[in-house]
């Protein structure tokens, strides 16, 4: 390789320092939004993520299940998030960037909770507190 | 006093002075928990750290990590990412593990050794003070290998070999068994650190990558503990990253 080439590929590579984290979201639409409105049957505060399983009603009485993903507990928290905000039996309305794969999941982008508060996915993703 | 009484007082004087610079409470104070620093609006340029140097491979690997790159960004425009052992809950190790999104590490330095926890996947590493180096090829290669450090008046000097050629680099470059991390530690103001990396590799660098972290004091922060219980993303059989979907 000559010595342009190495500087093309140096200039390249200094250009475009990507942020780490457990894995990238472009398996999630995110210039799409879905806002779904339903019963958790689930909060999981965990990690790598946390996750709200969500049943959603359609029209005709049909549910239909939903898996939400979140931040970590970590990232969460920094978002003003607690392990108490939600339960199983919570009524919520929630908008998430769906999975392109079409699967009923996606990625949150903010919920509103029983009491009203809306709540992002972590510092700068969606509402704060 | 005596002129003798007077001398043994002021060798007393100058040892413990000297016992004082050895004890880690004279020493800059590194000690407590770090959140990386990105500035933001209304920050002082003068904390942010120094622009990274270029990244120059070998020829021999130039080619192949350009071609991974461009898939990668292939896949991620089809939305398609591809997978990597981060995926998997595998911890990133050295160098990689000083800078994960926004999560913090914890520095706790006391008499001959210095520990590093992070936040993200709990990795832990241990520096280990003003002890000489071990020849590369007598350490069993591992994600965090061998770190000795000293200090060069307020800036603290680490050096570590032996990361396993598995543990992908900064940038997720390749390297060699011989990959050397050189960093240098200092506080820049009493609560902003910068962390100057430099990684060496005679078999896979052209010369050697520099970048400098920046993190910023998180007083009173209680680290959040990440056990990876509950992964529902796999890398598929095209080797991107799907997420599960629970049925109920």
């Amino acid at each position: 390789m000559t010595a342009s080439c190495l500087a093309v590929l140096a200039t390249g590579v200094a250009g475009t320092d990507r942020l780490l984290a457990h894995h990238s979201f472009a398996m999630f639409d995110t210039a799409k939004r879905v806002t779904l409105a339903g019963t958790v049957t689930a909060f999981e505060w965990t990690n790598p993520h946390a996750y709200i399983e969500l049943d959603v009603p359609d029209e005709g009485g049909r549910v239909k299940h939903w898996s939400v993903e979140l931040g970590s507990t970590s990232i969460l928290m920094q978002g003003g998030w607690t392990f108490k905000d939600l339960k199983r039996g919570d009524k919520i309305t929630l908008i998430l960037s769906p999975l392109r794969s079409g699967e009923t999941g996606g990625l949150l982008v903010q919920v509103t909770l029983p009491d009203g508060r809306v709540l992002g996915n972590g510092p700068g993703r969606g509402a704060q507190p | 006093m005596s002129r003798r009484t007077l001398l043994v007082v002021s060798l007393c004087a100058v040892l413990e002075v000297a016992a004082v610079a050895q004890t880690p409470g004279a020493l800059p104070d590194l000690s407590g928990v770090w959140a990386p620093y990105r500035g933001g609006r209304g920050a002082d340029p003068s904390l942010a750290p120094p622009p990274a140097s270029p990244v120059v491979l070998k020829p021999t690997y130039a080619e192949a990590y350009r071609a991974r790159r461009a898939a990668e960004d292939e896949a991620t425009k089809r939305g398609e990412p591809l997978g990597t052992a981060a995926v998997l809950c595998t911890p990133y190790g050295m160098p990689r593990m000083m800078s994960v999104a926004l999560y913090p590490v914890e520095i706790l330095p006391r008499l001959g050794q210095i520990t590093v926890i992070t936040e993200a996947f709990s990795e832990v590493r241990r520096i280990y003070m003003d002890q000489p180096q071990l020849p590369i090829g007598d350490v069993p290669p591992g994600y965090y290998g061998h770190s000795v450090g000293r200090w060069e008046g307020d800036t603290l000097v680490v050096d570590t070999v032996a990361i396993k050629e598995s543990v992908l680099s900064y940038q997720n470059l390749p390297h060699s068994d011989q990959m050397r991390i050189t960093e240098r530690i200092r506080l820049v103001t009493k609560d902003i650190l910068h962390d100057q990396i430099t990684i060496e590799d005679p078999v896979v660098l052209e010369k050697p990558a520099v970048y400098t972290l920046a993190y910023r004091r998180m007083p009173n922060y209680k680290m959040v503990e990440f056990v990876c219980e509950n992964n529902r993303e796999y890398i598929d059989e095209k080797g991107a990253v799907r997420m599960r979907i629970r049925e109920k």
